[in-house]
Formats: C-alpha cells, structure tokens, sequence
C-alpha cells in the first residue's frame, strides 16, 4: 500500500524498526497502526517535520519494560515448546530421577552397568589394536606414494609370489620410467657378531640397504648424516638400543667394530624404528658390502626393492611399462642362460607378472615368498572388530532388555507426567537421557579400566600399545560418539516402549501387558545365546586344532633336542667342539647344520631332470646342507636308499629327497638317478647330483601349509649344532657344553634353546589368538547369563503373589521350579538351534587355513549346548529355588 | 475493598472508554484525554493502561476489520464491561460520600 502512494508523508523508518524489534509479536499491528494514524492527524496539525520529531519520541516511549517483558516471555514460552528436550531443568529432573532409581534397582543397575563397562572396554582396546595394526609405515613423509615391487613367476608347475625382485631391478627401472623419484634396497644379512672391549655380542637383525634408504624412509638420525651414512664400504648405521647396549652412548659417529673379518666404521645412529613398521632392523650396513647385490643375472630374486614415485605418477601407466621391461629383460637371460625363449615359457602356462604393493598395505595384505618380517594377519582384525561389536551388541541388549522390564516398575511415574502435561516426546527424552547418564559412567568406568588392562592385553594381542595411545584424541572422539550410539540403540526401544504407556490405563495400574507380549525381549535372549554358543564352539575347535598341532606326528623327533646356535663363531674348530660334545655322557648324537624344521633358515633351487636346461619336469625346491648326522639326530625316517655316509667320497655329489620331491620326479624310480642344477647363473654350467635316498616327508614349515619339496645336500654347514640328549640332569649338561664352548671362546655367550619349544614359538599367534577367543567368550557367557539373571529376578518378582497362591493351592516345589525355568530353557533351545549352524559354518572357514586340521565332531555341539544349558539353568535356578521355597504366607502379605 | 486497584491514569482512560462507547481505541483515547485534561498524553501510556485495564477484566477489547485507514493495519477496539462499569459506580459513589462528609468549615 505504502508503495501505491509514496507521496503520502511518512513517519522516519528507523522508528519503525525500533517498535518492531521492541514491541511483543501479537501487539505490533495494532500498536503500529495506531501510531500512524496519530502521525497522519499530526501532519496535518503540526506539520511534517515536527510530526517526524514526536513519531519518533512516541516510539522511543514505547521502549518500556511493559512490552519488553511482555515479548520476551511470549519469547520464551516458544522456546519452551520446541526446546522442552534439552531445557536445563527438566533434565535435572531426569538425571535426578535416573540416579534414585538406580539406587534402588541396585541389582538391575549393577547388572546393566557391568554389561556396558566390559562392552564399552573390549571395544575400546580392539579400536585400539586394530587402529594399531592400520597405521603400520604411516609415518613415513612419503608413505602413500612409496611402493614395493612384487614378482610373480610361473613356469613348469612351480609358482613363486614373491616379495624380493631382481638385483638390478631397482636401478633398471629409476633409469627408465621418469615416474620414478628413487629406489632403495633391503636385504636380510643375519646374524653379525660384533666385537668391542673383548666382548663379543650377536646382533639378529642385520640388513644390507641401499644409501638411498634414509632418502625413502624416514628413520630420525640421533647422530650422523642420513645423506651419506651409507655410502662407504663397512660403514654401519644402528639403533638407540644397539648402540647404547655397546657404547652407552648415541654420539658414537666415528667409533668402530672389529670383527673377525673387518671393521665397521658407525657412521650413523637412529631412534629405534617405530613398531609399527613391517620391518624391524636393529644395524643396517651398506648395499655395497653385498657382492651379489652387483650380479646383473634376472634370474635371481633376493631383494626387496622400493621406490618412490612422483606425485602426479600414473600407477597403471608405470606398472604396464614395467611389465613390458621386466618381459625384455627376463627374455634376454632366458635365451642365454637356458636356451629357451620367453614365448615358450608364457605359451606352457607361464608368466612373469610385475606388482606395486603400496608400502601401507604391506602389513596387513602381503603374505609372500621373502617378506623381511612376518606381517600381520587380516582375519584377527577382522575376527577382533566383529567380536568387539558382538559383545557391545550383548551388553546393550541386557539394557534393553532390563530397561523393558523394569519398566513397568516406572510406569505410574510416566501415567504421573503425562498427566501433568508432559508430552510423548519428552518421555522419551528421559528415558534416553538416562540411558545416556549410565553409559557415561560405563564409559568413564571403561576408560579408568583401561589403564589396568592394557599391560595384560599387550600381552595377549602381543602388542605394544601405550598409555599415549589410550588418550590420543581420536580414540577419546570415538568413544564418546561409540557412547552416544551406545546409550541411544540400547534406550530406543525401552524409551518408546515406555513413552506409549496410557495414563489413564497406568495409573489404573493395569501394565501386565508389559512383560506378557515379550517377544522383543525373548528374540534379544535368543540373539544373546546364539552369539554365545557360537564363541564357546569357536573356542573349543581352536582349542582343538592347537592341540592337534602339538601332538601331531611331525616326521621328526622335536622332543630332547637341544640346539646351540652361533656356532659359525667357532671357525674350524666347529667341527672337533662337536666331537666333543659326543664325549659328554647324555649327549646320544650330534649334527651339525643350519637348516633346522624350527627356524627361519632356508635356501632353495630349482633343480632339472636333463642337464640340457629345458624346464619341463623341473622341481623347485628347499635345498639344506646337512652332516651324515642329521637324518638319525633328528629321528627322520629314510624310506628308501642309505643317508649320507663318510665312507663314500662320491656324496659330495649326492642328494637325498622328501617324499613329495621324488613324487615330482616321477617316483621312486628317481634313486640312483642324476638331478642337475645350475651352477651359478653367469657360468651356465650344469652340475649333476645322484638320487642316493628318500626320506619321510616332515614338516618343515607351519602346519598351515602342505609339505614342500625339499633336498638335502652333504656339506657342513656351521650354523647351529643339534644335540639329542637323553640326562636327567639338563642344567648340568648345559654348564657342561658351556664350559667347552667358553674353552674355545670365552668372549662370547652359548646360545641355545630347545626344539619343542621353538616349535611352539611358531604357534604362539594361533595360541594367542585362541587365547582371546576364550577371554571373549568368556565375557560373552558372563554378560548374557547375567542379562538372563536380570530377568529371571524381575519375572520371579511379578510373579510372586501367583506363585504364592499356587503353593497354597497345593503346587509343589518342583511345579513352581519348572514353571519359573521353562520359559527361560526354551529360549536357550532355541538359540541353539540358530548357534549351531553358524559356528559349524564359521569354524570351517577358519580350519581351512590349515593343511593339517581337524574335523569338526558332534560332541562339540553337544558339549557347548550342554555346557550353556548348565550355566542358564544355574542362573535361572537360583532365583526359581528361592521364589519356590518362599513362603506363601509372606508373599501373599506383602502388599 | 474487594475489587483490584485503579490508578488515576487507569480511571480516566476506563471513563475515556466509557465515553467513546463502541470507538475507543489508542488514538481516539489519547486524542480525547489530551483534549479534556490537557496533559502530555502518549500513545505508549495509553496502551499499557488500556492493556493492564483488560487483565484486571474492566475492559475487553476485539480486533477490527483491516481498513484502508492507516496502511491497511487493523486497530483494537476496547469496550468497558460490567465490573468495568460497576467499579466506575462505586468509585463515583465512595468520592460523592466523601465529598459530602467535608466541613463546610474548611471552604470558608
């Protein structure tokens, strides 16, 4: 309107903004009017300018507390309606209201508390340990764009997925594909002995690495230069640990080593790698000392090989072009080495494939032939979130479950506040605010556990978790949102539950219908000992598996063999020390090699049945060196032919095989036949050696695997002597072996350790993990019978004044007992029926890693059922027996 | 006395409504005081009067209709009512009793 006439004087609109921020909502018009229509007269009594003056002392007048208040309350009383929820004193009232029930539902509260406390800490150490195991090399700069080059070859029936590459690989491609920023190379260099102050120590884990390594990883250098630390021959970079257990002191750049053949100048220091790194060196020495390392053969795969690419790289592009090398390459060395062409060897089901394995998928997705460090395991990080979810998932049913319960316990309260005019919404407010409340105790329970546990769980996951790691801020975010998720799924259903109840029914006190129409609740029960059986079957099987793994039959005798290690120190006098070890009495027998069924030393060749070079029927295999020996030492069984033997000279050139690689050259028929090898790959000559026997097939690697084929070669290799013994006294046995070694070399400790339990070490993480298995279920049965406990207490106490008539009516004990279990069994029975099939399903799976396994038999189910029957009837009973002998008199009084 | 209180200003707006009978509204009220009583009237006093009027139930008060008047806003119309009236009555009645009980003295 005002724009239709703009010629019409009107008032100053500031003023008019004034009144509308001043003056309350359901006034303004009225008010507004009025003080226009009074304008319009004044202009014409007193003119525009003056009429402009008193509008606005009008309008000013109008800025009194009257309609100030009058607005604001108005204000406030929309607040109200839409801000009911989180208005400060009702949520006193809620918190108040939770905390008094509480008290005096201690059991119910204890029980809900406790299942919320152990789920909140189960998944608040696995988000730890599997936010371990995912930040493994991340806090390399160049993490995500540093890779590994993968090999995989085929050819002839053997097939190789190998970690390590060739030796110049590295060098080839940076000096071809631009894409390529820089290349480094690590590989393993065992055991060095290092001397200083006359005392010799072994170092284990040694690697030879390119200077370039410090340019690829990030490793913080206490003292030296990261740029040329590496550059010299013999130089020598080590770790805060190393260098502190030889010097006492990280500022020893310059200091040396002298070992028996050459001395190390340090020429570096660095912090000890962080554990989260898929390898763990404590010295690395340069490249340059390897002499292999300058071989220019593609034939040999001994390196692991990384490289950093550039930012703006094109991974599939690069990955192609490698490809295309690697095939120029590897077709150049076929043609001289053996005569045969790279198309032959592709068309006969043969490849030769190139892959980037990115440097932070390494420890959790690589499993290959040459890893520098045995990498972690997916399935336990898989297994372990699903079960920290699994058992949170238990916990806040038992919540759900009780808060329905007991609800109707409430259910006056909520008839009262309806009728004082609290909305549907509202009760639901409260009642998830206090399941709220109660999970944050849980969770500030949790976190005070925490700090307990974690000692014992770094134990059990063989971690080293810090108490930093406990307050990083991500974990804390995420426990609070876990809380929030926490306290709202497990009070939905009881706050919605509650919040329909009628006031007019309820206040009545007609809510029968609350425990009757318990489906919901029932199917929560069931869910909860499904999850349970299927833990305690879990468990028992790999309880099962690991048993068998202990007792099974090896093809060799670990039991009483005792092993020196570092036996390479003696030189040549390695061979009269073990003649000397004969004499002892309880020492049966004695060999000396390297290659033992326990450790990780190993070699292999690929070996042909022609000496013309073709491929065809050729067998990769281990290769050991052993002494005459071996064979008995070790109880190996020999099937066919003899063992090696001092009194033939011609076994220098002998061989005897496993069971499994004679299968592959065709049988027995192989004995007394000629298989060849290459004689190093630049010579390209052929040596041959004779088929003298056969032994046993035994397990040399994890029972996870099916054997392999494996040749013994004659030699003497230094690297750890065997000893059976056979004396009550070991300790005595022991000081005396030390005595003859400290003889020949008093500056160096013996080393030694027992075949049984180095073979237990390799089952450590699958004893680990079995371990968790029980602790997990253990915690599941705890939770769920407890949850069960809770409701059998809340049934028993409905129930009350019927089981009182009854007995009065003449039921006896028994009747009353079976009344009060049935219902509860049933569930039981039915969980079961569901549990059985999954955990058959499910424990499958697992055993199928296993080349070696069990089967899984009937009274496994048998005994979980029976076992989770056992521990729900006790539960159950001992409430049922205390309602079924109370007396009736009492309970039919207590109104 | 039973009924709630009256200010001075309260009571000549109340006669003010009685007055203006079926066209008493702010304007028209502040209009007509500042006529009759030549006081500095505002609107702003008018109002609050007018409102504190009708929650002690003297007047009661309905929208008009949206005129052309006054940018098409519409204006609130008060009417004395009952107790508006009765209380009126007696105030008249308590100031003629008192009125009469002075000493003619004291005018001399």
């Amino acid at each position: 309107m005002k724009k239709q006439k703009p010629l019409i004087p009107q008032p100053p609109r500031w003023a008019d903004k004034l009144l509308a921020s001043v003056l309350p909502y359901d006034l303004f018009e009225e008010l507004q009017g009025d003080m226009h229509e009074q304008f319009e007269v004044q202009v014409e009594e007193v003119g525009l300018t003056k009429a402009r003056w008193l509008y606005v002392w009008e309008a000013l007048r109008f800025c009194r507390p009257y309609f100030l208040k009058r607005r604001l309350s108005a204000q406030a009383d929309t607040m109200n309606n839409y801000y009911f929820l989180i208005n400060p004193y009702m949520i006193r009232n809620y918190l108040k209201i939770a905390w008094r029930n509480l008290l005096k539902n201690k059991t119910f509260g204890a029980i809900n508390l406790f299942g919320l406390v152990t789920g909140l800490t189960t998944c608040l150490l696995i988000f730890l340990y599997v936010n371990d195991e995912l930040s493994y090399d991340r806090y390399h700069e160049k993490a995500d764009r540093i890779y590994r080059i993968d090999n995989e070859l085929k050819f002839a029936g053997n097939y190789f997925d190998l970690a390590v590459g060739p030796p110049q690989m590295g060098q080839v491609f940076k000096a071809s594909f631009p894409e390529i920023e820089n290349y480094t190379r690590l590989r393993w260099k065992g055991t060095v002995l290092l001397k200083k102050d006359g005392q010799v120590r072994p170092v284990d884990r040694v690697a030879y690495a390119d200077s370039t390594l410090f340019n690829i990883f990030d490793f913080k250098f206490l003292s030296g230069n990261p740029a040329t630390a590496l550059n010299e021959p013999n130089a020598l970079v080590l770790n805060e640990t190393q260098a502190l257990k030889f010097f006492n002191s990280t500022n020893i750049v310059g200091q040396s080593f002298v070992t028996d053949r050459k001395t190390y100048k340090i020429t570096g220091v660095i912090e000890d790698m962080p554990k989260q790194s898929h390898f763990d060196f404590d010295v690395f020495v340069p490249m340059a000392d390897d002499e292999d390392s300058k071989a220019t053969t593609w034939l040999s795969q001994n390196y692991n090989t990384y490289i950093a690419v550039r930012k703006d790289a094109n991974l599939a592009v690069l990955q192609s072009k490698m490809f295309k090398l690697n095939h120029e390459k590897l077709a150049l060395e076929l043609k001289a080495v053996i005569n045969q062409t790279l198309e032959d060897m592709l068309k006969s089901g043969g490849a030769a494939n190139i892959s980037l394995m990115p440097l932070t998928d390494i420890h959790l997705k690589s499993n290959k032939i040459g890893e520098l460090n045995g990498n972690g395991n997916p399935d336990n990080v898989y297994i372990f979130s699903v079960i920290g979810f699994l058992i949170l998932l238990l916990a806040s049913f038992n919540y759900t479950n009780l808060s329905t319960a007991v609800a109707t316990n409430r259910a006056k309260e909520v008839g009262m506040r309806k009728v004082m005019g609290s909305t549907k919404l509202s009760i639901v407010a409260q009642f998830l605010s206090e399941s709220l409340a109660l999970s944050f105790i849980a969770l500030f329970v949790s976190y005070a556990l925490l700090f307990v546990l974690l000692p014992s769980f770094n134990e059990l996951a063989n971690k080293s978790l810090s108490f930093q790691q406990i307050l990083q801020p991500r974990l804390i975010l995420s426990s609070l949102l876990l809380m929030l998720v926490l306290s709202l799924f497990s009070g939905a259903y009881p706050a919605f539950f509650i919040s329909s109840f009628v006031p007019s029914q309820v206040l009545k006190g007609k809510i029968s219908k609350g425990f009757k129409s318990g489906w919901f609740r029932n199917s929560l029960v069931v869910f909860q000992f499904s999850i349970t059986i299927i833990l305690l079957v879990g468990t028992i099987i790999i309880y099962r598996q690991l048993a068998f793994i202990k007792q099974k039959d090896l093809g060799y005798n670990r039991e009483q063999l005792l092993t020196l290690h570092n036996i390479g120190s003696l030189g040549d006098k390695a061979v009269s020390f073990k003649d000397e070890l004969l004499n002892i009495s309880g020492v049966e027998a004695a060999s000396m090699s390297g290659f033992l069924p326990v450790n990780f030393n190993r070699s292999s060749n690929t070996f042909l049945n022609n000496p013309t070079g073709s491929l065809e029927g050729s067998v990769s295999m281990q290769n050991w060196t052993i002494d005459e020996d071996y064979i008995p030492t070790l109880g190996i069984k020999l099937l066919k032919g003899r063992n090696f033997s001092k009194a033939f000279s011609t076994d220098t050139t002998a061989v005897i095989l496993n069971e499994v690689a004679a299968k592959k050259f065709g049988g027995d028929a192989i004995l007394g036949q000629k298989i060849y090898t290459l004689n190093g790959i630049e010579n390209k000559e052929m040596i041959s050696y004779t088929v003298i026997g056969i032994v046993k097939n035994f397990n040399f690697s994890s029972l996870r695997e099916e054997v392999t084929p494996l040749s013994f070669l004659y030699g003497k290799d230094r690297g750890s002597i065997t000893l059976k013994v056979s004396s009550q006294n070991l300790p005595g046995l022991i000081s005396q072996i030390e005595s003859k070694w400290k003889a020949r070399i008093p500056e160096q400790a013996l080393n030694y350790s027992f075949m049984d339990e180095d073979f237990n070490r390799q089952y450590e993480s699958d004893r680990k993990t079995g371990k968790i298995a029980t602790s997990f279920s253990a915690l599941a049965i705890l939770i769920a019978s407890l949850g069960l406990l809770g409701l059998v207490l809340y049934a028993v106490e409905l129930r009350t004044k019927e089981i009182g008539i009854r007995k009065v009516l003449g039921a006896s004990i028994q009747n009353v007992y079976a009344l009060l279990t049935r219902e509860f069994l049933v569930l039981v029975i039915v969980a079961m029926v569901v549990a059985f099939p999954a955990a058959y399903y499910l424990m499958q799976r697992w055993l199928k890693d296993f080349a070696y396994r069990i089967d899984i038999e009937w009274w496994v189910f048998v005994a979980a059922g029976v076992f989770t029957i056992s521990i729900a009837l006790l539960t159950v009973s001992f409430q049922a027996i205390k309602a079924a002998t109370m007396n009736p008199v009492k309970s039919l009084k207590s109104e | 006395m039973g009924r709630p209180y009256l200010g001075e200003f309260e009571e000549l707006v109340l006669l003010t409504v009685a007055v203006l009978e079926g066209g008493a509204y702010g304007v028209t009220i502040a209009a007509e005081l500042k006529k009759r009583t030549d006081r500095a009237i505002t609107l702003s006093g008018v109002h609050i009067a007018l409102y504190r009027l009708e929650e002690k139930g003297f007047v009661s008060s309905a929208l008009g209709g949206a005129t052309n008047e006054r940018g098409g806003r519409r204006k609130r119309l008060f009417s004395i009512t009952g107790l508006g009236k009765r209380t009126l009555d007696e105030m008249r009645q308590v100031r003629n009793e008192l009125w009469s009980a002075i000493p003619k003295i004291s005018f001399s």
